[in-house]
């Protein structure tokens, strides 16, 4: 696969674990698979990970010589029993002060031009990394998703599928995807640390988002912006698979029994806290309902909190399993 | 006019009921009685001991520099203790609440915490530590210091001084209060929009969270025009720009930020209390409201307000690190240049607080680059500190051990602060508690400066030194405590683990999060010998007195005078003749000298107006927390007419004639110096007033 050489390279991988080495944390490392930052499977997060270690890097090589020159001073200068020669009148050097501000100065402006050459690889409205190796593949037919944010449950709607799903998402491995993200109630993240990084999803606004799996598998998805009482709970499975087994599953949800129009999306938008991890397919979703949310969302429309689900959670959860069970008779 | 609200509304409690006090919930009652208990005990204590008068006269209504600043430092450390059981609360419950199968009580599906609950001890913890504990020390320490760096009497604004405090003060017993009387906010110590706004937070938690806020802003707006005045209208003669100690600069920049950005954050809260009082849109999602426009209000506070604290912490080591080197400061001038950088810097930077809004390229481009030139001066800063040491004669006592251990602080937060500087980084990590883990190894740093500062200035206001073995002890159990806690906390960030989870769904966190409560173990265990440090240092204070100058290599102007410092500050006002006046002064053999003659003084008289102020503001925020308008009414107007009525008192200071200053400077018995050195030589060798 082309986008393969997006990866970093070995080294450079091995020497972003660095800064865990120096900060100790390498205790619970069981073949790295659960350093989901460290272990990216999508370009955008590859791309990520070789500025993140790019960073680290030229960072350390200021920071470990200045820690050990301050060990160094503070032990050879020590009263009691440090070698140095003590020079009361000392405080001021040409040489030194032009070193003093240098450093800092070239490392900045070393650092601001990879951080500038990245944010424009990873633009959200347009990655090229994700453009690039999209037309390196010849992949023509990019699949769009629109992504819908509620208290607390994510819908993915797949507009030219006419079909859609709630806390489960299922992309093709080795094609553009393209998310347009809304919220119909508060600010959300939409983020899998394995295949792309956090964007806000916006109540009354429209965000872009793309992804470009390059290995097939199961990865964890989950809001990581506050939202309310249901935050923790705001988990998405996403499954990246093969291009076949795409298609076999938008046919399968393509007989789901549910539909989704705007009043159904009402329903599913009420605050639910999705404790048990619960997933829903819809099938003939309403067309333009995305930009019908975002508009009735300008318009004013809200989902209040329920104040019930302030004062006693375990009683709420049992009225809220009560509500669904209810909705699906 | 006002926006309608569900749920009881009464003309005489307002929205306050009996249901609104928490008598159900065991964690609330147990604190509530633990407060109580310890309220008990200390009205009782100061009863018998019959101080109630000392603490009225001396206290209560002082306007003295001094004890304004120790009463800011009281109030920093009640509340530092608060955010810190919140801290060991929100560890319990993540380690409790790890996975599907993990047992609930309390009504809790998880741990035992409701998430509503959870979140609203979160949103208390950023809060009270931010503004009622980091802010209060810090100010509680300039306002000691600043007028004694520079020859001044008192702050330029005495009065106002003592407003301020209680205004802060006000606002701590706000949030204090939102323990036992309704709930606090949810929304995070920023406050997340629009979950602030009334659909998603219909309680009176937002409420509480918004004006205790109010009163911590205002009061410190007040405090900052009250330091920058003093610092440029004050100094004594011959203390020119250049000869300002460092500490005195880093005041200055920190006060620059704060009265340029405070007033944005008073008027940010002021539209959300539209919003949530009159119904307006201002930052909600629809209806014409733009809920962006309040993160770029509150960060264009928020960010300067991270260096308004950050900054005396610098300058607090800037003062310790010469003083236990036993040579000036390396680079005085890039030091100057540095922490006024620093500031001017702070205001160009707040976009990095939401990075991932998906802005265009070049925005995130210009701040991030922005936020990368903070490194610059920070940089520069730790350089210079390490070539202060270079050359130098280091003694490793308490301040020095807490002031040096900052510098280790500033390079992981450094390495760790440039990595979430980096846009893309941050868009792996940004909510991510590798990022809180950054920011806490910053404010670690600012806690540490706080120990080493209080550690060094506490002889010069009470006149005795602190006990060195328990304090050591506190240190290195505290040191433990942050690796113990804070290392894991990283860890988790590279495993992608996210903040403010109530509930954390992935087992494989776990492990790490039951680390960190042995870390949370540690720093309690450590609390325990601060404690022992304190009540030792009291019990043998008499051994440990304090000459003028406590560590006997000091340089600027307080370790001029008594310690603890006479009321006056200066019995004669002192002549600056260096940068490093004190150790000019000892250079030359002319430090102990005692004043040819004296000079009346002017001083201000003590008021109880500020006090007053302070509890009529508490009356006037809970009113409108509660919507109790009656209330609101009646301290509103009252809070007018006190400050009517003060504007025409014109009975506000007096004169202490130059022969009772002789009588009383006559009284003190320094303890003298360790240093052969003329003790009280009077007159022959040059005197204050005269140049040399």
């Amino acid at each position: 696969m082309p986008m393969n050489s997006l990866r970093p390279k070995g080294w450079l991988r091995l020497l972003s674990l660095l800064p865990l080495g120096l900060l100790g944390g390498c205790a619970h490392r069981r073949g790295g698979d659960e350093f989901w930052m460290l272990d990216p499977r999508g370009v955008i997060s590859a791309t990520q990970d070789h500025y993140l270690a790019l960073d680290v890097l030229i960072m350390l090589f200021i920071i470990v010589p200045t820690g050990f020159f301050i060990v160094w001073v503070m032990r050879h200068y020590r009263r009691d029993g440090g070698r140095g020669r003590h020079d009361a009148r000392w405080d001021h050097s040409y040489a030194l002060e032009a070193l003093v501000w240098g450093i800092p100065i070239l490392t900045v402006g070393a650092l601001s031009y990879y951080s500038v050459k990245a944010i424009y690889a990873v633009n959200p409205y347009h990655p090229t990394v994700v453009v690039r190796a999209a037309r390196a593949a010849h992949v023509k037919n990019p699949l769009d998703i629109d992504v819908i944010s509620t208290d607390w449950q994510w819908v993915f709607i797949y507009p030219k599928q006419g079909i859609a799903t709630v806390d489960r998402l299922v992309v093709p491995k080795g094609i553009p995807v393209h998310f347009r993200l809304t919220s119909a109630t508060v600010v959300n993240d939409f983020y899998i640390p394995q295949l792309v990084g956090m964007i806000d999803v916006m109540p009354a606004m429209r965000v872009r988002q793309s992804l470009l799996v390059s290995r097939a598998g199961t990865y964890e998805g989950y809001s990581a912006n506050f939202s309310g009482a249901g935050f923790s709970w705001m988990n998405f499975e996403t499954r990246a698979v093969s291009r076949a087994a795409f298609r076999a599953w938008v046919a399968r949800v393509q007989g789901a029994q549910a539909h989704l129009t705007y009043a159904a999306f009402e329903k599913v938008a009420r605050p639910t806290i999705n404790v048990h991890g619960r997933v829903a397919y819809f099938s003939r979703v309403q067309s333009g309902l995305f930009r019908h949310v975002v508009a009735e969302t300008a318009a004013g429309k809200t989902y209040p909190t329920p104040m019930a689900m302030t004062e006693n959670m375990t009683r709420y959860l049992k009225v809220q399993a009560r509500r669904d069970a209810h909705n699906r008779d | 006019m006002f926006v309608h609200i569900d749920g009881p509304w009464s003309p005489l409690l307002g929205r306050l009921a009996l249901s609104e006090i928490p008598y159900n919930n065991p964690i609330l009652i147990g604190t509530f009685a633990f407060a109580a208990l310890l309220a008990v005990v200390l009205v009782g204590l100061v009863t018998y001991l019959g101080l109630w008068r000392t603490i009225w006269r001396d206290w209560l209504t002082s306007v003295d520099h001094k004890k304004i600043g120790i009463m800011y430092i009281l109030i920093g450390l009640v509340m530092l203790f608060r955010g810190f059981m919140d801290a060991v609360m929100m560890r319990a419950q993540q380690a409790m609440a790890v996975g599907p199968h993990s047992a609930g009580y309390l009504d809790s599906p998880h741990g035992y915490l409701t998430p509503y609950h959870f979140d609203q001890i979160y949103t208390a913890h950023g809060t009270i530590m931010i503004l009622f504990a980091a802010t209060p020390l810090l100010v509680g320490i300039m306002n000691i210091l600043v007028p004694l760096q520079i020859g001044a009497r008192d702050m330029a604004y005495p009065y106002l001084n003592a407003v301020s405090l209680w205004l802060t003060a006000a606002g701590a017993a706000l949030v204090m209060a939102s323990l036992f009387i309704g709930d606090f906010a949810h929304a995070g110590w920023f406050g997340i929009v629009p979950v602030m706004e009334l659909p998603y937070s219909p309680g009176v938690g937002v409420d509480y969270w918004m004006w205790a806020f109010q009163l911590s802003a205002v009061g410190t707006t007040l405090g900052g025009i009250n330091l920058l005045a003093t610092i440029v209208k004050m100094r004594a003669p011959g203390m020119t720009w250049g000869r300002l100690p460092i500490f005195t600069w880093a005041s200055l920049s920190a006060n620059l930020i704060s009265l340029s950005t405070f007033p944005v954050v008073t008027v940010a809260l002021a539209l959300l209390a539209l919003d949530r009082y009159f119904g307006t849109h201002f930052y909600t999602a629809g209806l014409g409201g733009n809920l962006m426009l309040y993160n770029d209000l509150f960060w264009i506070w928020g960010h300067p307000e991270v260096y308004f604290v950050i900054l005396p912490a610098f300058g607090m080591i800037s003062e310790i690190v010469p003083t236990f080197s036993e040579k000036p400061l390396f680079g005085y001038l890039g030091m100057v240049l540095a922490s006024l950088g620093i500031a001017g810097v702070s205001w160009g930077v707040w976009l990095h607080h939401f990075f991932t809004m998906a802005a265009s390229p070049a925005v995130n481009a210009f701040f991030s680059i922005t936020t990368m030139a903070v490194g610059i001066p920070t940089g520069v800063k730790v350089f210079n500190w390490a070539f202060t040491m270079f050359r130098g004669r280091l003694r490793f006592e308490l301040p020095m051990m807490w002031a040096s251990a900052a510098l280790f602080f500033l390079l992981v937060g450094g390495l760790t602060g440039m990595m979430n500087a980096f846009a893309t980084n941050d868009y792996m990590v940004h909510n991510s508690v590798f990022v809180v883990a950054h920011f806490h190894m910053m404010l670690l740093l600012i806690v540490y400066a706080i120990f080493g500062g209080v550690n060094y200035w506490f002889p010069k206001v009470f006149g005795f030194r602190l006990e060195q073995r328990f304090g050591k002890m506190f240190f290195w159990l505290f040191t433990a405590g942050t690796a113990v806690v804070f290392i894991p906390m990283f860890t988790l960030g590279f495993m992608g683990m996210t903040r403010r989870l109530a509930y954390v769904a992935f087992p494989q966190w776990g492990p790490l999060l039951d680390i960190e409560v042995v870390g949370i173990a540690i720093y309690v265990l450590s609390a325990v010998f601060l404690v022992a440090q304190l009540y030792v240092s009291f019990r043998d204070r008499a051994k440990n007195r304090a000459g003028l100058d406590a560590w006997e290599t000091s340089r600027s102007l307080e370790w001029m005078t008594h310690s603890p410092v006479p009321f006056y500050n200066f019995a004669v006002t002192p002549e600056v003749h260096a940068r490093d006046e004190r150790a000019w002064r000892v250079a030359r053999g002319v430090d102990t000298v005692r004043p040819e003659r004296y000079e009346d003084i002017h001083m201000p008289r003590n008021t109880a107006i500020p006090l007053w102020l302070g509890v009529l503001s508490f009356g006037l925020a809970f009113g409108l927390v509660w919507r109790m308008w009656w209330l609101v009414e009646v301290c509103a107007v009252a809070i007018i007419a006190l400050v009517v009525i003060r504007s025409f008192d014109h009975d506000t200071d007096y004169t202490i004639a130059a022969k009772e200053i002789e009588r009383m400077e006559r009284a003190i018995r320094d303890v003298p110096s360790g240093r052969p050195a003329a003790d009280d030589v009077i007159g022959g060798v040059p005197a204050f007033r005269q140049g040399v």
